[in-house]
């Protein structure tokens, strides 16, 4: 019997969670060859590695490919339809910070908040013939805070799937909804959040699949959960 | 495909003798106009495709907005009764994704009020078809009158466009009243903008604004123009040192909570109007106006309810609302109508049309039916 733990293939976010596993007493023994995307935590037969991208990850703990994974909140609720029955977020690892915030134009003087934006959407369509265009790659992010939080019923997404922030000025959208986490790409863009716009606090999370699994396979997933958390400090 | 319900026979031959004219439109429609009329929370509530040219289509998800379009397209005389059975699509946590919807849309009689009491009753008419001998309740809205408060209180029209949109959400509705018994602070003007903006400048604000708009690289009419940012923000700054009374707020109140049989509704209003010392005008002729052309129809006072706070936060419904249940112990709506002389003109008709219509669940009344027997 063994679980099978997904993490992030590349970069930065790759190194931290290895870093967070040892700390956790979960080294991982890299294969010798890179291109190779499985490995095992050191020692532990029972816990397979498979090394995914961070954007695969969240639908992969949603089908129960995988027992835990480590990505990011927003990709799990983006992902994921009704996400909380279908996994758990058992530690919040620290690192990995963005904020998913809405930003308009620094130009538009009369908008400070979601209600300012829910006036101009309103009338925009009487002015523009058109729905005010939103430009983001989290469809479902923003419905449910457009929709569900602020009632905002009258605006169209149009899909983004890169340089979301140049939007406005190339002309493909009026709004952004976007990740940033210092804020430099919305300032250098003359974008600015609104007041009451942040959609979601995102951090790298480690995710259980609220899978059926036997009772040795959910003892191994509480253990590694308790390990990881008390590495983090949670 | 689910089975046609057996009542459809029954159906057709109603609308034939209430004259309403039958249509077929295509299962298969184009989505923008799904979505830009009712909103981006449609989408994950509607059956999405593509088409190798690109082009978004979905199943239909309701008729209103396909008939409507088949109707410009056709360039038909108004008015003229449209009427449908057939099934609609949508995604839904419980119960089928197909099930069958029936009705009638009215489009180009501009007398409005026979045509909204005419669309109560076809509706009321086709579910105690349905469902004979079952007690219906009917229960009434009206956008129209809700305006014609807000506009008798003198709110300023940035106030009375939000709580226009907030009607018929109580949540809403209570948020916007909130803000406006006590606005949230704006963020920080510099200097230059705010003494244009207090001095009502709208020319030198848009002159400022076009200049910053050049330097950020955004067009200035692709989307918001200079002109609009500083006609908000003019509007805005005004609005700040504004409060809602405590008399206005209280008129408010007692308005949304006014429920009373349809025969007794009329003059509910008027005494609201009376006691709060406001003109309804307009509004409310056309509101009793309705009310006796509904009466005439035969629908008993104990039916008929007017509900003041009844709305639909949808932006072209512009009158009558309605909906149908049966009494009982689990009431459930069987059919939902309204007025909405706004949706051709944004559907891209050239000129006018007034419309009102209804449509009824007919996998709802299906389920009543089989529990009955």
């Amino acid at each position: 019997m063994s679980i099978t733990v997904a993490l992030p293939s590349k970069g930065r976010l790759k190194e931290q969670t290895l870093d967070v596993l040892a700390k956790a007493g979960l080294a991982v023994s890299l294969p010798s060859d890179e291109r190779k995307y499985h490995a095992h935590v050191e020692g532990r037969e029972d816990i397979e590695v498979a090394f995914l991208s961070a954007s695969e990850i969240a639908g992969e703990i949603g089908q129960g490919a995988v027992d835990l994974g480590v990505t990011g909140e927003d990709l799990v609720r983006e992902t994921l339809t009704d996400w909380e029955q279908r996994a758990e977020i058992v530690a919040r690892l620290g690192f990995g910070h963005a904020d998913v915030v809405v930003a308009v134009p620094d130009v538009w003087l009369d908008v400070d908040s979601m209600a300012d934006l829910d006036d101009v959407a309103a009338d925009f369509r009487h002015r523009h013939g058109r729905r005010l265009r939103i430009a983001t790659k989290y469809w479902r992010l923003t419905q449910q805070f457009f929709s569900g939080k602020h009632g905002i019923q009258v605006y169209r997404i149009v899909e983004s799937l890169g340089a979301t922030e140049g939007a406005p000025a190339a002309g493909s959208a009026d709004v952004i909804v976007d990740i940033t986490s210092t804020g430099s790409t919305l300032r250098a863009n003359r974008l600015k959040v609104l007041a009451d716009g942040v959609v979601l606090r995102s951090q790298a999370c480690l995710v259980a699949s609220r899978k059926e699994r036997g009772a040795k396979a959910e003892a191994l997933v509480a253990e590694i959960a308790a390990k990881v958390r008390t590495a983090t400090g949670g | 495909m689910t089975s046609r319900p057996a009542i459809a026979i029954d159906i057709a031959k109603l609308f034939a003798e209430r004259g309403a004219l039958p249509v077929d439109v295509p299962v298969l429609q184009p989505a923008d106009p799904f979505l830009d009329m009712a909103g981006e929370d449609l989408r994950r509530r509607i059956f999405l495709t593509e088409s190798e040219t690109g082009h978004t289509l979905c199943l239909r998800p309701e008729f209103t907005i396909p008939v409507c379009l088949d109707h410009i397209a056709s360039q038909a005389g108004t008015p003229r009764r449209y009427a449908y059975l057939g099934e609609v699509f949508r995604q839904r946590r419980e119960g089928a994704n197909e099930f069958f919807q029936a009705g009638i849309e009215d489009l180009g009689d501009r007398d409005t009020a026979r045509a909204d009491a005419r669309s109560v009753a076809d509706a009321h008419a086709l579910i105690s078809l349905a469902l004979p001998g079952r007690a219906l309740t009917v229960t009434l809205g009206d956008q129209a009158v809700f305006e014609a408060v807000l506009a008798a209180l003198g709110l300023p029209r940035g106030w009375r466009m939000r709580l226009a949109r907030a009607f018929g959400s109580d949540a809403m509705l209570e948020t916007a009243l909130a803000d406006l018994a006590n606005p949230p602070r704006n963020g920080q003007l510099d200097g230059a903008v705010a003494l244009l903006a207090a001095d009502g400048d709208g020319e030198g604000l848009a002159t400022h604004i076009a200049t910053e708009m050049e330097q950020a690289g955004l067009s200035a009419s692709a989307g918001r123009t200079p002109a609009d940012i500083a006609r908000r923000l003019i509007e805005k700054v005004q609005l700040r040192s504004v409060r809602l009374s405590d008399d206005a707020f209280a008129a408010l109140k007692s308005f949304l909570a006014i429920d009373a049989p349809l025969a007794g509704a009329a003059s509910a209003l008027e005494k609201f109007a009376a006691d709060a010392h406001l003109s309804l005008g307009e509004a409310l002729e056309k509101f009793a106006a309705r009310a006796d052309a509904i009466a005439a129809h035969g629908l008993g006072a104990d039916t008929v309810r007017y509900d003041a706070a009844f709305g639909r936060p949808l932006d072209y419904y512009t009158g009558l609302v309605f909906e149908i249940a049966a009494t009982g112990n689990s009431p459930r709506v069987l059919a939902g109508g309204g007025r909405y002389d706004r949706l051709l003109t944004l559907l891209g008709a050239k000129t006018p049309i007034p419309g009102v219509g209804f449509s009824v669940w007919l996998d709802r009344i299906e389920a009543l039916r089989e529990a009955l027997s």
